[in-house]
């Protein structure tokens, strides 16, 4: 039987397989299920930056608003300190997830300005975090601010963060950057030690029948993960950092194409919310018979064996390729 | 001041509830204004497990009325646990039956009481001693504190007392005016209770439980063989009360180092005038026999702690010798009685001393009593001037009123308004703001930085109006080197801040200003438009009194520190920079603390934001040099326009501007009778932003017009004849969505003076702008670029004829063309009650009798000065009555019983004429009508309107009579409507009484969940999950299903409703209820404010309710019982969206999470099991066919 252990950002972990940010890891006990069926980490759900400042001045807004107004009433809640707004809550939880499940946890922390993280992600790291995941999502809405400045001051939020902790970063990226590469080096120099690719954007859908936007988020779906592919695939070996693939992993061939793109290891999210705890046993079981079928030792080995480096054709990988895909493609009227 | 007495500033509820949280075991509790914040800091913290004085956490319980937490407490006596509660007015008046068995049971025990008026012609929260005055005879000690420190200190001295004499006491003090009054006070510590308080007698007290180990039995019955003599037995404990509060009082003198005395006198050695009186009054006679006695004058006051038992030689041992006429004051009225209580109470005490030969003076002294304060009314040290000044006379008149000008029976005395007895020492701001804006939060803060950072005094009093949107608060500071006695509000003040640049046009701010007095005022304009867009008053008295005017745009400055319209830090810090209490860098650095202690746990981003408010502040601020002379071309908008009617102009007007206190007796009806359709002429103006009609988009639907609050904004179809003269901003369309209304031109008008500006009218718009779906049919505009053409436009509106109501088709897009009955209330901004009050008024308003629990819908329904409630063309519309909180299904079912006999007598009188009138015409009245038809109605009408011609010019009283009694042949709707606080809890057994009945009244529950008038504490009605006060830890019970029970009848018509997200079932609902000839309930979801999500929402998170199951849906109709119909109908089912999904929307339920996850989750579940549970069981009630008539015994 080949070995399934992995290191991600220096950490050792007994499978490849990770809960990825998402709503799974709200649960301890459901989420200790996922860690018994081969989840060997757990990134918790993001601590979103705007989320916080908003929750914050909208729970001071409430209160506030509506205190002292009216000669019957001095306020409309309780006074005792009910609320407990920041992050507390997610360091309690931080705390009962370690407990337990005795897995690395990974906070996450989703923020797009420098400065306002250190503070936070030192709690982060003294309640227990294993590591830092920074999730640079963002959306660009403002025509004055350039790529470049958007790039310089990621790079920064992750300097900063990365000189708050001593415990390893990580950076989960979107797919839109000029280069993805060059940014990842960058990353590298600002101190971070892995990258994940990669975060899913919130993509609202247009109702045609109310002219509303539909902003609800939906799951992924395997036919995201090519794209995740690429990005390994071109990164492995080239740039100074562990690599993990998120968005798209739903099935142990999933997971075994990003290890051969090189990835680390492979967050999961939608695939567990959709099919539980059973699911993520059998797929872990599949994805060791795929290893040992293949004949690799351990998942180190069979790591990058498809990236721009090793692969056999790596010009599939790049530019050219495209253009011959597009050439071997018809409108369906036209195909015979 | 003592280095070990810790000094806080804290009001006297806050101050009072710590010293009985701490020495009680079983606290049951009662909402009720004044005194809610007792019971409220008790919940918190025993949710917070703070532990009494003997390291255990009380139990804190709600009941359902006064008189249930008088029950409970009595329980808890009697089971030998120290017991408290806290409570006013009417719920004083629940506790009164208790109180005689507590008293007659020699039972220790301590009532805690924000004195306040009692309903009579009028409701009101405010203070006074009517309340208690009536518990004269329930054999209570009465003890009386007349400061936020005396109350503190009372409260403990009758805690003690109390197990030493055996008699349970009501330690009462001046609703609002002490209740609420911040001031500096030393607390008293654990240790010091704990050594007043005699283990010895709390032995005792438990001694005398009830326990099956020690079995003895009370509540007997007795017969007049015993009954008096037993009655009399316990005579040797009132004996000694006094003495045991005396020796308490001394007592608590040497540990504390404040004396104080069951009667106290104060003032000159040889006074010859003399006043006796007590509570807050006190303070301020205090205050003026000093400054009198400085001047010369021989006058003392007696303050009267302890009034009941009232001990005759201690009383008249504290009375100089050289008196010779003495004022005795009330804070209460006994009409027909001889003389106020106290008043009595003196005389007798005096003639029992002459007649025992005790008193230190040979002859009885001139008396005269006098009536004050009544409901908060102030009391000034001009008004005690008047009072000596009456005293020096030959014959002081006997009875007399101080404080209002009586007109009538002439009893008032005549006082000088301006005078001014304070030292110049003391510093007195005062603050005008809104509700909204948090001016009285941050003047609480100030006052606490000022209170506990220095040596200084301070008091604090803030005044609001009664609105429940766009209310002004006007906040009345104090800081001095002494004690401040000054128990009345801020006339001279030497700072004042206008927070709303509004009030400059509504109030004569001014009028509180000293000479030289620094004036701040909140704008967004630049220093040169500012002075000239003062009005002209405002200017010349800016002038005339020297002022040194400030501005700053604390607007832009929260603005910009990203606060929103949160102006309360800005204008805090202005304070602290301008009025000098404290060095400027020491302020700021002091409110900066304060903003870290008291927001840091709300965020750090709460603290950098409210801080760079404050560094923002001090950088804006700046001083307009006034010029020498007013130039202002505009005048202070007069509160209402030419075309107010006669009461309006005379009454109304006065109260709008502030002034109603200067309304003479004459004034006012004798009977609390007030006419309705006067809320039109307050045009208040409160909204920044307005929804503007964009015609062009519009489909006709209505929807806005049928959620608008406050009937703001209103649809309309009719003849285009009318809009012949209309000016341009009157835009109007051919009315193109209904076949009915054919012909007619339609327009959607807001009313730009009353609308709030809550925005629910574009939240629904479902019209948008192909071109454009930003774009609405309605959109939010800027209320400055528009009001002018909307308030023209709107004044055309109100001259158009509304079409006949039968012409109205009963559906949902049209109903709201019916004109609304119900309009600019003075409800919140987005209220979820006031839509369906209007849509009832729309249908039935014509014919319509309301009783109204109290309650937010006897708020905004019927607080002066206005009155919502209004008349359509013909003077016709809804006739209202408060009666009170616990009656009003009652109420409401006399007054169907009352409308019934005029019916009958109607009836009757039609048959005895029926000889002498066109027979048609009588048949025809004597048929049935059907209120179902509006043509069927208006036909009623016109035969009552022949009827009265035929009878018209007979002379024979019964023709007399019939004409007088004619419109009750037009069928009359008798609604009840109250809150879910009535409905479940305090008016629930009425109200079960009242459906069990057959008589046909409609009842319209406006369920919120909460108490929303006193503040948000739980009912029966909050769901299992949510936080609400008295239950700050989340409710762990479910809901009661009032409609279950009431369906449980089975000849009860049931709906339970959700108007904003499905009105079309509310509509049928309400027409059913109407038509059905015998009780009908509807339960209406109302979003409310203290859900804690932003009302703009309510829509939404309304729908969110029904699709998650947690508002049911249904009509339970006994008519198709009738039919072999199953009479229960779901209209929806409630399993579209997860409950958690519902709940995670609110605060009320999300605080929990964020506190508690687990806890959280606990809840969750199990509010998921009820509905999911109730949703099975409704299901199954819905397939229920009833048993064929033919096998159901008779009734």
């Amino acid at each position: 039987m080949s070995e399934l252990n992995t290191t991600w950002l220096g950490l050792a972990l007994r499978t490849p397989f990770v809960v990825a940010a998402c709503p799974v890891s709200d649960d301890v006990d459901h989420l200790a299920r996922y860690v018994e069926a081969g989840a060997s980490a757990v990134v918790m759900r993001s601590l979103f930056e705007e989320q916080i400042i908003a929750e914050q001045m909208a729970a001071h807004h409430l209160i506030d608003g509506r205190t002292d107004m009216d000669a019957e009433s001095r306020s409309f809640m309780p006074e005792s300190g009910t609320v407990t707004l920041g992050h507390e809550h997610y360091i309690r939880h931080l705390e009962r997830i370690r407990a337990r499940t005795g897995v690395p946890v990974i906070a996450s922390l989703n923020g797009v300005t420098p400065g306002g993280w250190t503070e936070m992600a030192r709690d982060l790291e003294a309640a227990g975090a294993a590591a830092i995941e920074l999730n640079l999502y963002e959306v660009a809405t403002d025509p004055q601010e350039s790529g470049s400045e958007v790039e310089t001051r990621q790079i920064e939020t992750v300097r900063s963060v990365v000189g708050a902790v001593s415990v390893p970063v990580a950076v989960k990226l979107s797919p839109f950057y000029a280069s993805v590469p060059a940014f990842c080096r960058q990353l590298a120099g600002a101190g971070a030690k892995g990258a994940v690719v990669f975060n899913r954007f919130y993509q609202p859908d247009v109702q045609l029948e109310t002219l509303d936007l539909d902003t609800n988020l939906h799951l992924s779906t395997s036919a995201e993960l090519p794209l995740r592919l690429h990005a390994l695939a071109l990164l492995h070996g080239r740039v100074a950092l562990d690599l993990s693939a998120a968005g798209g992993v739903h099935t142990a061939e999933d997971a075994a194409k990003a290890i051969v793109c090189g990835a680390n290891i492979v967050q999961m999210a939608s695939a567990l919310l959709e099919n539980g705890p059973e699911y993520l046993a059998a797929t872990v079981a599949a994805f060791a018979g795929w290893l040992a079928e293949q004949g690799y030792r351990d998942v180190a080995e069979a790591r990058g064996v498809m990236s721009l480096e090793n692969a056999p054709n790596p010009g599939a990988w790049e530019r050219l390729n495209y253009m011959r895909m597009l050439a071997g493609w018809q409108p369906r009227a036209k195909r015979r | 001041m003592s280095k070990t007495t810790r000094y806080v500033t804290i009001d006297a509820n806050e101050a009072v509830a710590s010293v009985a949280y701490r020495l009680s075991e079983t606290i049951a509790i009662y909402p009720i204004t004044p005194s809610s914040p007792m019971g409220e800091h008790a919940d918190d913290w025993a949710a917070g497990h703070r532990p009494n004085l003997w390291g255990e956490v009380p139990d804190v319980v709600e009941m359902q009325s006064e008189g249930g937490a008088a029950g409970a407490v009595h329980g808890a006596l009697q089971a030998g646990a120290q017991t408290t509660t806290f409570t006013a007015s009417q719920g004083l008046l629940l506790m009164i039956p208790n109180l005689y068995k507590i008293a007659g049971e020699l039972t220790a025990c301590c009532v805690h009481i924000a004195a306040r008026s009692l309903a009579t012609h009028a409701l009101s929260i405010f203070g006074d001693h009517s309340d208690v005055m009536a518990c004269r005879g329930t054999g209570c000690a009465m003890l009386c504190s007349g400061s936020p420190q005396e109350a503190q200190d009372f409260a403990a001295i009758a805690h003690a007392a109390t197990l030493h004499a055996r008699i349970p006491f009501l330690h009462f003090f001046d609703g609002f005016r002490t209740s609420h009054e911040m001031q500096k006070l030393a607390m008293l510590d654990d240790e010091t209770l704990l050594q007043l308080v005699s283990p010895e007698t709390l032995r005792l007290h438990r001694d005398r439980a009830l326990t099956p180990d020690r079995p003895v039995l009370r509540g007997t019955a007795q017969n007049p063989d015993a009954f008096f003599q037993a009655r009399e037995a316990a005579n040797p404990w009132y004996d000694r009360c006094p003495d045991i509060v005396s020796n308490m009082m001394r007592r608590f003198e040497n540990l504390t180092g404040r004396g104080y005395r069951i009667f106290e006198y104060h003032g000159h050695p040889q006074a010859e005038r003399v006043i006796v009186l007590m509570g807050s009054g006190a303070e301020c006679a205090h205050e003026t026999v000093d400054w009198l006695v400085g001047r010369g004058e021989k006058v003392g006051m007696v303050r009267v702690r302890l009034y009941r038992p009232f001990a005759i030689d201690d009383f008249i041992a504290c009375l100089p010798p050289t008196v010779q006429s003495l004022g005795v004051l009330d804070r209460t009225k006994e009409p027909g009685a001889t003389g106020e209580p106290l008043l009595l109470d003196v005389i007798a005490a005096l003639v029992d001393a002459l007649g025992r030969g005790t008193a230190p003076f040979g002859a009885l002294p001139k008396i005269a009593g006098g009536r004050y304060g009544l409901s908060s009314k102030e009391f000034t040290p001009a008004m005690v001037a008047a009072i000596f000044e009456e005293l020096a006379k030959p014959r002081p008149r006997a009875r007399f009123t101080i404080g209002i000008n009586d007109d009538v029976t002439h009893l008032s005395l005549p006082y000088e308004s301006g005078l001014d007895i304070e030292p110049a020492e003391v510093k007195r701001a005062v603050f005008y703001g809104l509700g909204s804006d948090g001016t009285v939060s941050s003047n609480k803060a100030t006052i606490k930085i000022i209170g506990e950072g220095t040596d200084l005094h301070c008091q604090a009093h803030f005044v609001y109006d009664s609105k429940k949107s766009g209310s002004m608060t006007v906040s009345h500071l104090r800081f001095g080197p002494h004690e401040i006695r000054s128990t009345y509000e801020v006339y001279h003040a030497n700072f004042l801040a206008v927070h709303d640049p509004g009030l400059l046009e509504r109030i004569d701010v001014l009028e509180r200003a000293a000479d030289g007095a620094t004036v701040l005022l909140n704008s967004p304009l630049p220093n040169e438009k500012l002075w000239a867009s003062l009005p002209r008053e405002l200017q010349d008295s800016l002038i005339a009194k020297n002022c040194r005017l400030y501005a700053i745009d604390g607007y832009q400055i929260a603005e910009q520190a990203g606060l929103g319209r949160r102006i309360n830090t800005v204008m805090q810090a202005c304070f602290f920079w301008l009025a000098e209490v404290l060095p400027h860098e020491d302020a700021i650095q002091r409110m900066k603390d304060s903003v870290v202690k008291v927001w840091g746990k709300r965020g750090g981003e709460v603290v950098k934001r409210n801080i760079a408010a404050i560094d923002g502040a001090v950088a804006g601020l700046h001083e307009i040099t006034l010029p020498a002379q007013a130039d202002s071309q505009h005048h202070r908008r007069p509160a209402v326009g030419p075309e107010a009617p006669d009461f309006v102009q005379r009454v109304t007007k006065l109260i709008l501007e502030g002034h109603g206190d200067r309304l003479p007796v004459s004034a006012f009806p004798p009977d609390g009778t007030w006419p309705t359709a006067t809320s039109r002429y307050e045009k208040r103006a409160i909204a920044l932003e307005i929804p503007i009609w964009e015609p062009d988009i519009c489909i006709q639907c209505n929807r806005c017009s049928l959620i608008c609050p406050h009937a703001a904004i209103r649809s309309l179809a009719f003849e285009p004849a009318a809009a012949a003269n209309a000016p341009a901003s009157f835009r109007h369309v051919e009315e193109t969505y209904t076949d009915e209304l054919d012909g007619l031109q339609y327009v959607v008008q807001v009313a730009p003076d009353d609308c709030t500006g809550c925005g629910l009218c574009v939240e629904i718009c479902p019209a948008k702008d192909k071109k454009q779906p930003k774009r609405k049919a309605l959109n939010m505009r800027d209320v400055h670029e528009h009001s002018a053409a909307e308030r023209e436009a709107f004044a055309f509106f109100t001259t158009i004829p509304h079409p006949e109501r039968a012409r109205i088709p009963r559906t949902i897009k049209n109903v709201s063309l019916l004109e609304p009955l119900f309009e600019f209330s003075g409800a919140c901004a987005g209220c979820g009650e006031t839509p369906y009050i209007r849509l009832m008024t729309q249908l039935f308003g014509d014919r319509v009798v309301i009783a109204n629990a109290t309650g937010c819908s006897s708020i905004y329904g019927g607080n002066l000065p206005t009155t919502p409630y209004t008349v359509d063309a013909r003077g016709r519309g809804p006739a209202w009555s408060n009666s009170l909180f616990e009656d009003n299904a009652e109420f409401g079912f006399g007054m169907r019983l009352g409308v019934n006999a005029l019916v009958r007598r109607a009836e009757q009188l039609l048959d005895q004429l029926a000889r002498t009138l066109p027979p048609a015409l009588v048949d025809a009245l004597k048929a049935p009508v059907s209120v179902a038809e509006e043509a069927a109605v208006a036909k009623r009408r016109e035969q009552v309107a022949a009827l009265r011609e035929a009878l018209a010019g007979r002379s024979d009283l019964p023709a007399a009579e019939l004409a007088h009694l004619a419109d009750y042949l037009v069928p009359k709707s008798v609604w009840i409507v109250g809150g879910d606080g009535w409905a479940y809890d305090i008016g629930y057994g009425g109200l079960d009484h009242v459906l069990a009945s057959h008589l046909d009244v409609n009842i319209l529950v406006l369920d919120t969940e909460v108490y929303s008038n006193t503040g948000g504490q739980q009912s029966k009605a909050t769901p299992l999950g949510a936080v609400a006060k008295f239950a700050a830890a989340g409710k762990s019970t479910r809901k009661k299903d009032l409609g279950l029970l009431a369906m449980s009848y089975g000849h009860v018509y049931v709906a339970s409703v959700a108007m904003q997200a499905r009105a079309n079932q509310t509509l049928e609902a309400f027409v059913e209820a109407e038509t059905y000839p015998g009780p009908s309930l509807i339960i209406a979801h109302c979003p409310c404010i203290a859900h804690g999500y932003d009302m703009l929402q309510s829509l939404n998170q309304q729908r969110r309710a029904i699709d998650s199951g947690a508002w049911p849906m249904y009509r339970y109709d006994p008519r198709r019982a009738a039919e072999g119909e199953p009479p229960l109908e779901i209209d929806r089912k409630g399993d579209q969206l997860s409950l958690r999904e519902y709940m995670q929307e609110e605060p009320r339920f999300r605080m929990i999470e964020l506190k508690d996850p687990a806890r959280y989750n606990e809840l969750v579940a199990a509010a998921e099991r009820a509905t999911a549970e109730r949703r099975a069981f409704y299901e199954q009630l819905a397939e229920i066919h009833p048993i064929a008539a033919k096998e159901v015994p008779n009734e």
